[in-house]
C-alpha cells in the first residue's frame, strides 16, 4: 500500500471526511483550521479559516457543494467548498462536537457539549441548497440529552431516525422528525464513551468505536449488534469499506495514559477487520501517537487515517486488497457466475 | 489422528463463516426488502442501481480499480 503523508495541521488531527467521489479529504483539527486535500497525490487545496477554537468535526455535503465544521468555538459555520468562502454561523452555548448532513442535505445535525448549566443536545437545521441563499438562524430541532451526553450523531436511511452514540457507552435512536427517543441500548460497556459513528453507504447500519476497547456494526432499524471486533486498545474511530467487506478501526492510548511496557508497543496502528466473519486482517503503521480519526473512501480505493501526532494518511490500496477472499466468499462467488 | 483433528477444526471454522456469511446476505435482503417498501410507501423512486451495496461477483470484478 502506497502511502501519502499529508503534513499542513499543526496539531492533533479530530476527524477527516471523503467526498462522495472520493477526490477530496477534509481534515480538522486542534489547530482551528479546516483543509481539503486531493486524494490521489496528497497536494493541499486550500484551507477554511474563521474558527477562533479547535475544530471537533466537518462534514461535506452529498454534492460537495457544502461543508459545515463545529468547534470549541461553540459555533457550526457552513463553507463553500469551491470558494473557501464561510457562508453562515450559528451560534451555541457550547462546543459542538460533530455535525452531519442528512442523506439528500437539507439538513445538519449539530451535537453539543455538555457544560455547567447546560444539558448536551443534539440540534438539527434546515439548509437550502443555494450558495447564494439566507441560511435560517432558527433551529428545526433540538434533542436534549438528560441521561447521558451524546458524544457523536447521524442520519440513518431516508432521514428517518437520528443514531446518537453516548458517553456511557449506551446507543439511542431518535425519530428524526420529533426527536422522541424511541430506544437506547447499552451497547458498550456502562461509562466507556461511544468514540465514533460510522455509516454503511445505505445508511442501514453503521459502526460504533469506543474507549471499551471494541467496535460493533449496529442495525439503524432495532439497534441490534450484528458484530463485535475486539482491539487491544481504546478505540477512537471506525470506518465501513465499501467494496470489500472489511471494517477500519484506529485506536490507541495516548503516551502519559499507559505504562512503559504497553507504550512501547505503541499500538498506534489502523485495523483491518473482515466486516462479516469478525476476524483481524490485517495492521497499518505509521502513525506516532493514537489515530483519532479514521475514514473509507467511497469508492473503495483508499482510506485515510488522522492522528494525535498532527499527520494525516491517505493509503490506497493494492490488488492483494482487492483480491483478498476467504474459501467461502470465493465459493459464493462461484455459485453467483453460475 | 492430528491431522485429522486439525482437518476437522478446520473443517468447523470454514463451516461457521459459511453459516456467517448466509446469515448476512439474508439479513441484506431483508433489510433491503424492507426499505425498497418503505420507498414506494413515501413514494421515492426506487434505489437506483449503483448505489446499493451488495453487487454480484462479477460487478464487483469489474470494480476492481488500481
Amino acid at each position: 500500500m502506497r502511502p501519502i503523508l499529508l503534513s499542513g495541521h499543526e496539531r492533533a488531527l479530530t476527524q477527516i471526511k471523503f467526498n462522495p467521489d472520493g477526490d477530496l479529504l477534509f481534515s480538522v483539527s486542534k489547530d482551528q483550521n479546516i483543509c481539503v486535500w486531493f486524494s490521489h497525490n496528497g497536494e493541499r487545496l486550500g484551507t477554511y479559516k474563521g474558527h477562533q477554537g479547535a475544530i471537533w468535526t466537518v462534514d461535506v455535503d452529498h454534492t460537495s457543494t457544502f461543508i459545515a465544521s463545529g468547534s470549541a468555538d461553540n459555533t457550526i459555520k457552513l463553507w463553500e467548498v469551491k470558494t473557501g468562502k464561510c457562508l453562515k454561523t450559528w451560534e451555541f452555548p457550547t462546543a459542538v462536537k460533530r455535525v452531519e448532513f442528512n442523506e439528500d442535505s437539507t439538513q445538519l445535525l449539530g451535537v453539543t457539549e455538555k457544560r455547567m448549566g447546560h444539558l448536551g443536545t443534539i440540534v438539527v437545521l434546515n439548509i437550502i441548497p443555494d450558495v447564494n441563499a439566507e441560511q435560517s438562524d432558527e433551529k428545526e430541532l433540538t434533542i436534549v440529552c438528560d441521561e447521558s451526553k451524546a458524544t457523536v450523531a447521524g442520519w440513518s436511511y431516508l432521514n428517518k431516525y437520528i443514531i446518537a452514540g453516548h458517553e456511557d457507552g449506551s446507543v439511542s435512536q431518535y425519530d428524526a422528525k420529533t426527536g422522541e427517543q424511541l430506544d437506547n441500548f447499552p451497547v458498550h460497556e456502562l461509562g466507556m464513551q461511544v468514540t465514533d459513528l460510522q455509516w454503511s453507504p445505505d445508511r442501514t447500519y453503521f459502526i460504533t468505536a469506543s474507549k471499551d476497547k471494541t467496535a460493533k456494526l449496529i442495525a439503524a432499524r432495532d439497534l441490534e449488534v450484528l458484530k463485535t471486533y475486539p482491539a487491544d486498545t481504546p478505540l477512537n474511530s471506525a470506518a465501513i469499506t465499501p467494496k470489500k467487506d472489511y471494517v477500519l478501526l484506529g485506536g490507541g492510548q495516548a503516551a502519559m495514559d499507559v505504562t512503559t511496557t504497553s507504550a512501547r508497543q505503541g499500538k498506534f496502528e489502523a485495523r483491518f477487520y473482515h466486516k462479516i466473519f469478525e476476524d483481524e486482517i490485517g495492521r497499518v503503521r505509521g502513525h506516532f501517537g493514537p489515530l483519532n480519526t479514521v475514514a473509507a473512501d467511497p469508492t473503495g480505493k483508499s482510506y485515510a487515517s488522522g492522528g494525535e501526532d498532527g499527520y494525516v494518511r491517505i493509503h490506497h490500496f493494492d490488488k492483494g486488497y482487492f483480491d483478498f477472499l476467504y474459501e467461502v466468499e470465493r465459493e459464493r462467488q462461484n455459485q453467483n457466475r453460475l | 489422528d492430528d491431522a485429522e483433528r486439525g482437518a476437522s477444526a478446520d473443517r468447523e471454522v470454514v463451516e461457521a463463516r459459511r453459516r456467517m456469511l448466509e446469515e448476512w446476505l439474508a439479513w441484506r435482503a431483508n433489510v433491503e426488502e424492507e426499505i425498497e417498501e418503505e420507498r414506494l410507501d413515501r413514494g421515492l423512486p426506487a434505489k437506483p442501481g449503483p448505489e446499493a451495496e451488495e453487487v454480484s461477483g462479477e460487478e464487483r470484478k469489474g470494480e476492481v480499480i488500481e
